[in-house]
């Protein structure tokens, strides 16, 4: 029980920083109750009223009552009703997305803090897939679990409170009865239905993986006609999911009728009692009528609880992902700064690295030194460690032994602005945003210059190509930069890249996915470009497509391992 | 070679067809909904008359306790309905979706691997587990609702009739209204429904798109900008979705509007008929029971018409999901679903006659090729990337079936796989050999661990073979995970084993000793197709075929 309070502790507290935008959501649809009782209520007592002065009228008693006071009552409150619920939707509609803001806000501010391991960790695909639906989770929580019970127990309040004027005893009997309503639809349902509903995001994870195994082996499955003994694994876990689902199904089905059976008996009870009190001419006929309303329709502000609350468990597996994501992100940010306008030379000592989880390390026992200003080239196949060398030298990962030195300061004890004002890396992965050419551009340099823009893409061969787009600079380049090609989308990188004013500088497989012709302007561009700078080239081989400008050292990785190579 | 039938599916005509299957469930689930709702009559009539009996006509409670119980009763039998509903179609929702995932899975794999390779896995898993649970809510709620909400309302209307025809006629006045109202609402809440949709997964596209590049954001040191950029953008998306909300809420609020209104008309209709001010039709026999009654039934009225808009979401989110299943299952089928007609020969392992390969989108591929394999032969293809080497052997292995021409196999032998890059599965070493063969005891597959060099391996395994691998559990590099496909090699015994590029990219050691395995294979009598470019695999070959300009041709050795 306290385990989950704090999974969800930090949750709720940015919740309560909207505390105000919470209470008066939760204040509307309490109106909107209210109102929805109001004019039941009122229209009972009135028809009883009217039935009984139109009695003693027929009988030639005189009677009078007055019409206009609830005539104008019933209409007002229908038209309550009808406002407050039209006011209520748009209000909370409006703090949930607000809340959607802060909540994304905050999970993004701690994923800037992952360091190369946590953000291509083999588990990435994981996290990545869920985030968006665990984000959007918490922020159902709002309005599924944190208004509608409050709303239920202001509601009980006001309507005991209301119904003690004529009947305390009555009254009592009903805020007990509430009360226990209200125990059954939030907190019975919640812990009947938690480890279920837990279990249901655990079984969907489950399912989700044999489906992507079936897919992804699915030539080995087929080729070794194990196609059904797959199929069988994943009917085994389907089944087991559906048997939970109907599990949870069945008792969220027997609370509705728990929910159901307690507010009908309620209604009996009161009336029950009220007819007694009424016989002793206690209360009057419309008053009895007008409690036994609003008793009957009270059961609204219950109804849709226990359907929330009986998933709560789900809701709690997304706060679990959530917070293993947020957690132990918060170590202290590196602060060693390099000085400025010194040339960087890089050294390498006894660097090994080894991913947790992984049985060989990815790098062993490397050692290298380039002198400042000098250019390099380090080959090998994929997989060899390019990838994890590059991340280590740029600080964005530790290694296991050994440290990468720039500028006589481990990279790993760079801060953040430091590695980002002297490095610059053309990752092997690219990655452009969807927006416009000109915005992917200015990640590098907010400042730069249309001008500035123009200069770097004619050095990578791409102004011929964005002059006779339709829309130039502002063209869009789609999710992923779906809308260029490989090559394309490269170059655009390159180019980025070319804003900034790094002493030192890494580039995996500068030349992929472009022809020959272009692969030596690129060259030229780059030549010149990294005039002074500290510079290592990773390239699956060396051929006429990697034409490597003024590379004075060679370095061969394989399995990890690095070898000197002679230069040709 | 692909039915016409599953080629017209559209959204509405797969959900119909899924409601047909659990047709009497889903039925007994309205049917149960009604009777609970034909209860809820009773309690709100009988309490009604009892009201009357107590006020006007001064009776003890305890004479009426035979109405009290009728109450009790009534209130135990809706839950007991309610129960009814509810399971039945909680049990035809399950069943559904079930069928509704078999379907699914039985298409992809009659897609073939050649179709879900150039597919992202994550979104088809995404809609073979998700999008089928989205059918949920639409079986469970929303379609049992909708047969509920043309039956209740006529149930009420007729006690109402019988009460006071007055009521009855306003209420029938406002029935033609319903369906307008309900398209209203329709419309209403799929604009709202499309429109958030739309705009929350554009919104979800651009949050996760920032996170994909956070690599790139944090180079550029650039973190806290794009921070910003990810609040202003949701919140400038509140903005614009706020306009929007303004009128797509409205639908709910005249549906408030109207149950309210109910009220208020029959309250005021009542009061005064029952003061004596109106003196028209019924209204001169209206006495406190009738009237309450009617009070009492005006809202059940539209109370099922308001469930039905509460559940109309899951209606838009449902087609949502199955357009992209129906998207998948009208793809043509690549695989042959027919069994493999023998060879001519017995001594051969594969026979191609004219055959040809074309997609539906590209058009002709390869072909029309001739090409017999023996048993026992160790082939090699080659060819520049984009020749159709790789098409070849897809068509070899029967993950496409040609589009013209004949292709003959040996019925029912397995052959083995093996790519550049061997698929884990996400489970434990045994989940991954069995892979290769289901039935393969621990002896054997320790034995085939060790021929692919795995050994050393796994004594550094903590629980050996049930150890996790892959992403749940212990990464394996490159090699190793080639190491543990060429156990599934000889794990399966497999006499015809095709090999796609099985060294590129990998380290020397590794492309050593799978170079050796395939000798040895080789050696064993095994038949070998291998599509590679690697000059030591091609020498060590029988025969080369190459793809030169699109032709096949036979390389003299």
């Amino acid at each position: 029980m306290m385990a989950i309070y704090r999974d969800f502790r930090p949750w709720l507290l940015l919740l309560v920083r909207r505390r105000r935008r919470f209470l008066v959501g939760a204040l509307l649809v309490w109106v909107t109750l209210i109102a929805g009782l109001a004019l039941l209520g009122l229209s009972g007592w009135f028809i009883t009223a009217s039935a009984l002065t139109g009695i003693a009228l027929a009988l030639g008693i005189p009677a009078r009552l007055d019409v206009y006071v609830p005539g104008g009552g019933i209409r007002f409150f229908a038209l309550m009703r009808t406002v407050a619920r039209y006011v209520e939707r748009l209000y909370n509609h409006n703090t949930v997305l607000t809340l959607l803001a802060d909540l994304r806000y905050r999970v993004f501010g701690h994923l800037t803090r992952f360091d190369d391991a946590r953000l291509h960790g083999e588990r990435a695909s994981d996290w990545l897939s869920r985030l968006t639906a665990d984000i959007d989770t918490l922020d159902n929580f709002y309005l599924r679990l944190l208004v509608p019970p409050l709303v239920a127990l202001l509601g009980v309040v006001a309507v005991s409170l209301f119904v003690a004027i004529w009947l305390p005893g009555i009254a009592l009997l009903m805020a007990v009865t509430l009360g226990l309503l209200w125990l059954v639809a939030t907190l019975l349902a919640a812990a009947w239905g938690f480890s279920h509903s837990y279990q249901q995001v655990v079984d969907q994870q489950s399912l989700r993986r044999l489906v992507v195994d079936q897919v992804q082996a699915s030539a080995e499955l087929m080729s070794y006609q194990t196609t059904q003994w797959h199929r069988t694994m994943i009917a085994t876990q389907e089944q087991q999911a559906f048997n939970n689902q109907r599990r949870l199904g069945r008792k969220a089905a027997f609370i509705n009728c728990l929910v159901s059976v307690i507010s009908g008996l309620m209604v009996v009870t009161v009336v029950w009692f009220a007819s007694l009190v009424f016989n002793q001419q206690l209360v009057t006929g419309p008053v009895l009528v007008m409690v036994a309303l609003i008793v009957l329709g009270v059961n609204e502000a219950f109804i849709a609880l226990p359907a929330s609350f009986i998933k709560l468990g789900a809701s709690y597996a997304a706060v679990r992902r959530l917070n293993a994501l947020t957690i132990d992100s918060s170590s202290a940010a590196p602060v060693v700064m390099l000085t400025e306008d010194v040339d960087l030379s890089i050294q390498v000592n006894q660097l090994s690295l080894r991913y947790s989880q992984t049985l060989e390390p990815a790098l062993r026992c490397i050692n290298f030194q380039l002198p400042a200003g000098k250019r390099a080239v380090i080959t090998g196949s994929s997989g060899a460690g390019k990838s994890s060398l590059a991340s280590v030298l740029m600080g964005r990962l530790k290694a296991t032994q050994g440290e990468a030195v720039v500028g006589g300061v481990p990279t790993w004890h760079l801060s953040v602005e430091s590695r980002a004002n002297h490095f610059a890396m053309l990752t092997q992965q690219v990655d452009l945003f969807d927006a416009s050419i000109a915005e992917n551009l200015r990640i590098a340099n907010p400042t730069a210059s249309d001008e500035k823009l123009w200069e770097v893409l004619k050095a990578v061969a791409l102004d011929g190509w964005v002059e006779q787009l339709p829309k130039g600079l502002t063209t869009a380049v789609g999710e992923k930069g779906q809308q260029l090609s490989g090559g394309q989308g490269r170059r655009v990188a390159l180019a980025r890249l070319m804003l900034c004013s790094p002493q030192v500088v890494i580039l995996d497989e500068p030349f992929a996915g472009v022809d020959a012709a272009t692969a030596n302007h690129l060259a030229a561009s780059l030549d010149q470009w990294l005039l002074n700078r500290t510079v290592i080239f990773f390239v699956h081989q060396f051929s006429s497509l990697n034409p490597l400008p003024g590379v004075e050292y060679h370095w061969h990785l394989d399995a990890g391992k690095l070898s000197q190579c002679a230069l040709k | 070679m692909v039915t016409e039938d599953t080629l017209s599916l559209t959204p509405r005509s797969w959900l119909q067809a899924l409601a047909k299957g659990e047709r009497k469930r889903l039925l007994g689930s309205a049917l149960c909904g009604v009777l609970a709702g034909s209860q809820t009559i009773v309690v709100v009539v009988g309490l009604a008359w009892l009201i009357d009996q107590l006020v006007v006509d001064h009776r003890s409670p305890i004479s009426l306790l035979s109405i009290f119980s009728l109450l009790l009763g009534s209130v135990l039998l809706r839950a007991a309905f309610q129960w009814g509903h509810e399971t039945l179609s909680l049990e035809a929702s399950l069943r559904i979706r079930q069928r509704a995932r078999a379907q699914l899975l039985d298409k992809l794999s009659a897609l073939g691997p050649v179709w879900l390779t150039s597919q992202h896995s994550g979104s088809l898993a995404n809609q073979a587990v998700e999008h089928i649970d989205v059918l949920e809510g639409y079986f469970a709620r929303f379609y049992p609702q909708l047969r509920i909400t043309f039956c209740l309302p006529l149930l009420i209307l007729a006690v109402a009739g019988w009460l006071d025809y007055l009521v009855a006629l306003f209420l029938l006045l406002s029935a033609p209204l319903i369906p307008l109202f309900m398209a209203l609402v329709g419309m209403g809440a799929e604009r709202l429904n499309h429109d958030q949709f739309v705009a929350v997964s554009r919104l979800s596209a651009h949050f996760i798109d920032r996170v994909r590049g956070m690599t790139t954001l944090q180079l550029f040191g650039c973190t806290s900008a794009a921070q910003q950029d990810v609040w202003y953008a949701t919140d400038g998306y509140r903005r614009l979705s706020m306009r929007t909300l303004r009128l797509a809420f409205l639908s709910s609020a005249v549906l408030e509007f109207f149950s309210s209104v109910a009220i208020a008309v029959v309250a005021m209709y009542v009061g005064f008929g029952l003061l004596g001010y109106i003196e028209y039709g019924p209204s001169t026999a209206l006495t406190l029971f009738s009237g309450l009654a009617v009070l009492l039934l005006a809202p059940e009225f539209f109370q099922p018409l308001r469930t039905l808009s509460q559940h109309y979401h899951d209606r838009a989110a449902a087609l949502g999901a199955a357009e992209s299943v129906v998207n998948i299952l009208n793809q043509p089928s690549l695989v042959s679903r027919h069994h493999y007609m023998a060879p001519r020969s017995d001594r051969s392992a594969i026979e191609l006659k004219a055959a040809c390969v074309a997609y539906p989108s590209r058009g002709q591929v390869i072909g029309p090729i001739d090409l017999t394999i023996q048993q026992g032969e160790v082939v090699v293809l080659s060819g520049a990337s984009g020749s159709g080497k790789s098409t070849l052997l897809a068509l070899l292995a029967g993950f496409i079936a040609p589009s013209a021409g004949k292709y003959r196999r040996q019925e029912s032998s397995r052959y083995a796989w093996l790519d550049q890059q061997p698929c884990l599965l996400h489970g434990s070493l045994i989940d991954n050999l069995r892979l290769a063969a289901p039935e393969a005891s621990c002896e054997e597959m320790f034995a085939a661990l060790h021929r692919a060099g795995f050994g050393p391996l796994l004594t550094q395994l903590p629980e050996g073979l049930d150890t996790l691998i892959g992403e749940r559990g212990v990464g394996l590099s490159g090699g190793q995970a080639q190491r543990l496909a060429l156990a599934r090699v000889y794990l399966s015994n497999a006499p015809l084993v095709l090999l796609d590029e099985p060294t590129a990219g990998l380290d020397q050691e590794t492309e050593q000793f799978v170079m050796t395995a395939l000798l040895e294979l080789a050696q064993e009598g095994r038949t070998l197709v291998i599509a590679t470019h690697h000059p030591a695999v091609i020498a060590a070959a029988q025969r080369h075929l190459a793809f030169e300009q699109g032709e096949l041709v036979e390389v003299a050795s």
